[in-house]
């Protein structure tokens, strides 16, 4: 019976050999298939870099014209398909690309976050996009120091390039005389208020002074209207804040500098005196309950839906407020004096975001002109969308006449006055000791801290990554 | 071992595509994370410095926040594992009293197939403090208990169980299928014997189905732990390991320090570390489960 069964069986796999065979090859089949797929989404575009590497000879100032197809990636941090700089982005890269039918530019649209997770894992494989999106200062430095930037020097000369830049804007991403990128706007931190609820709360004239804020503070509080704005799950906005207070305290800018030069350490007066103003702010009750929880752009829409007075923030956030609810009835003013300290013509200063060209880009002619192509006429584009306010770059045209809103007209006003500043925290310090700052920033949202403890803690970090 | 009547070479060639996959996506990265984790290097530039164990010894010495981390992940393990025995005793009691079990069952493992970001922002909105909507202290506003108010999320005392509570919860339904499975697949024929011979009710699932279904029950208790000590989307959405490092388990302080500080080298030895910590509790609860099978069978 045993044996029977045996027998059977045999010829059954007798019989089922073939059909194996045929498995076989169709598994290896797929498993070569799912290889290529792999491949060619890894070196994205290179395929096509390896037939066109004669192109890169050919470049003039409008691009190759071989003839020949080149592909340029360009990550941006514009993936929304409805705001203005997206608009601006498609639109230029439709008028280049029709100018010059060879060329191709891939979009590859991030979210910031995700664009510097994604920048940082290809930058550890050396696999830079064409085009990418970099920081000013300190946060773009590690790239520049391990070569995978290419010098821009060159580009910018063309089509005088260079002369629609701020004066001293390029400074902030440049090294040992060269620039590495090109910056996307250049906004300072202002105080967005809500002049309904000023006064509703009784507010007849904003606060000169950091006591007349807090005053605002208890008056907005005591009328059930949250005073002040902000997202501090994402740990900047408050370090941004905080670093506005410290500007005000140190007297003037160059605090962090004086630091890193050995003049200073965080146990300074200055630090600690801030620490103490940005806790009593604290304590009156100034932010949202449970801030820690609410991500940045969550915490800017308390403001745009008309539920918190103020907003301390960056001057890019203007045209989001004009498109908001609450638009037309914002102004603005900058961060009042400390203790008598500081000078309200000095802002927090935030250069933007800058394009950089990968050193390893395959076309590096090609993608420097059209980066020279977008720059150029990054800043009419971004007038014409109504999104010129903190442009990097020296715009000739009449805002008012051009329909610019009241509150964009008062901020451009503000930044003819500025006369000096700081950079944010993480653009001025190594990002480890940023880090430490962010966190002991936060942890000021939900306890009450010596500010000698957090002084402490602040010059701990910057000892220990020295 | 001839009982599967083909050449060893054919079973080498189908195993072949499943082993390269497993060498190249598990085995490979941690080779190379255990080989950075001896280096000084910002994840970058070519400039890597070997530095031996130092990395380590940070770790382990002078890291402030390392050792919390380490007590809220087991703390994290501990409850997921401590829900086992609850789905094993909600699968008997539907297995037993409800007739069509299984579509409790479907309903129950709902969270499972919801993404985490979804889950993670209706959470969130479930805690959020009064003025936001929350409906926790929504709840408790009503009922007058006002004083127990809180911003669940952003208060260090009780941010991290309010996280434990979403996992616990979305995980609930994964546990009570497998559970459920298994007490299923417990063939009828033995209860029936039982009964005749006067175990019924709990006194069967003492001498029947608890021993029978020990295996299963290792295999949550292995998932719910490995699962707990890789804990991060959930983290990641809710607080971002915030407020001031109050929800910091170990692999977000690793996320944190590749790729928010830089310290490629660093977070490697942290990912390094949490390999061992995962390798060392899967064997010792084996060794456990070998005992335990012993005892009740």
């Amino acid at each position: 019976m045993e044996k029977q069964i045996r027998k059977s069986e045999k010829n059954e796999s007798a019989n089922r050999r073939p059909l194996k065979k045929t498995a076989l090859i169709l598994t290896a089949g797929v498993l070569a298939v799912g290889l290529a797929a792999c491949g060619s989404s890894n070196s994205n575009g290179g395929n096509e870099s390896a037939n066109n590497s004669s192109a890169t000879n050919t470049g003039g100032t409008s691009g190759g014209d071989s003839g020949k197809k080149v592909t340029i990636t360009f990550q941006n941090i514009y993936p929304d398909a409805t705001s203005p700089a997206n608009k601006m982005m498609k639109e230029l890269v439709a008028q280049y690309e029709k100018e010059n039918p060879n060329i191709k530019i891939e979009l590859d649209s991030l979210n910031t976050d995700q664009q510097k997770l994604k920048l940082k894992t290809q930058a550890a494989s050396k696999e830079v996009p064409d085009i990418t999106i970099v920081n000013p200062a300190a946060q773009m430095k590690p790239f520049v120091d391990a070569g995978l930037l290419a010098p821009l020097n060159d580009m910018l000369d063309q089509n005088g390039l260079k002369d629609t830049f701020q004066k001293g804007l390029l400074d902030y991403y440049s090294f040992n005389n060269n620039v590495y990128a090109l910056p996307d706007g250049n906004n300072i931190e202002v105080v967005y208020y809500n002049k309904d609820l000023f006064a509703q709360a009784g507010i007849t004239d904003v606060p000169k002074t950091f006591d007349e804020m807090l005053e605002d503070v208890k008056a907005l509080k005591a009328k059930g209207i949250t005073p002040i704005a902000i997202g501090e799950k994402d740990t900047w906005t408050g370090s941004f804040l905080f670093m506005n207070i410290l500007l005000r305290t140190n007297g003037g800018p160059g605090f962090l500098q004086d630091v890193l030069d050995g003049k200073k350490d965080f146990n300074d007066p200055a630090f600690t005196e801030a620490t103490d103003a940005f806790q009593e702010l604290v304590q009156a009750g100034a932010f949202p309950e449970g801030a820690t929880s609410i991500d940045a752009n969550a915490g800017g829409n308390i403001f745009k839906t008309g539920k918190a007075a103020m907003f301390i923030i960056g001057s890019w956030e203007t045209g989001n407020i004009d498109a908001s609810s609450v638009a037309g009835k914002v102004g603005a003013f900058s961060f009042p004096t400390v203790n008598g300290k500081g000078d309200v013509n000095q802002f927090m200063l935030a250069p933007g975001s800058g394009f950089a060209v990968s050193a390893n880009s395959k076309h590096l002619q090609e993608t420097k002109d059209f980066l020279n192509f977008f720059m150029t006429n990054y800043p009419k584009k971004q007038f014409e969308l109504k999104n010129a306010v903190g442009s990097g770059q020296i715009i000739e045209g009449d805002f008012k006449a051009a329909g610019y809103s009241d509150l964009a007209i008062n901020i451009l006003d503000m930044f003819k006055q500025v006369t000096g500043g700081d950079l944010a925290f993480d653009n001025t310090m190594k990002p480890a000791v940023a880090q430490a700052h962010l966190s002991s920033i936060q942890n000021l949202f939900v306890q009450k801290v010596e500010s000698k403890q957090a002084a402490k803690e602040h010059q701990d970090a910057f000892a220990a990554n020295k | 071992m001839n009982v599967l009547k083909v050449r060893w070479w054919t079973i080498g060639i189908f195993v072949l595509p499943c082993l390269l996959l497993y060498i190249m996506m598990v085995f490979v990265p941690i080779v190379v994370s255990g080989y950075n984790s001896l280096m000084l290097w910002d994840g970058i530039g070519p400039n890597k410095t070997f530095i031996g164990l130092e990395n380590y010894r940070n770790i382990l010495f002078n890291d402030p926040y390392f050792w919390p981390a380490v007590k809220r992940t087991l703390m994290y393990a501990v409850f997921s594992m401590l829900e086992i025995p609850v789905t094993l005793l909600f699968a008997i009691l539907i297995n037993r009293y409800v007739r069509r079990g299984n579509t409790l069952v479907s309903i129950y493992f709902m969270p499972v197939i919801l993404s985490v970001v979804i889950i993670g922002q209706l959470w969130k909105t479930i805690y959020n403090p009064l003025d936001m909507g929350g409906m926790i202290n929504g709840i408790l506003n009503s009922i007058g208990m006002e004083e127990h108010m809180t911003a669940w999320l952003s208060s260090p005392k009780f941010a991290m169980y309010s996280l434990y509570i979403v996992s616990l919860w979305q995980y609930f339904g994964y546990h009570l299928l497998i559970q459920y499975t298994g007490v299923q697949n417990i063939p009828t024929d033995i209860y029936e014997a039982a009964k005749i011979d006067g175990a019924d009710g709990f006194k069967a699932d003492r001498y029947i189905t608890l021993p029978l279904i020990v295996p299963v029950f290792k295999i949550s208790i292995v998932l719910a732990f490995i699962g707990s000590l890789q804990a991060f989307d959930l983290i990641m959405v809710m607080t971002g390991g915030g407020p001031a490092h109050a929800t910091d388990v170990i692999s977000t302080l690793m996320y944190n320090s590749t790729f928010q500080e830089y310290k490629y080298g660093y977070g490697s030895a942290l990912a390094m570390t949490l390999v061992i910590i995962c390798l060392v509790f899967t064997v010792l609860i084996n060794s456990v489960f070998k005992r335990v099978e012993n005892k009740v069978s």
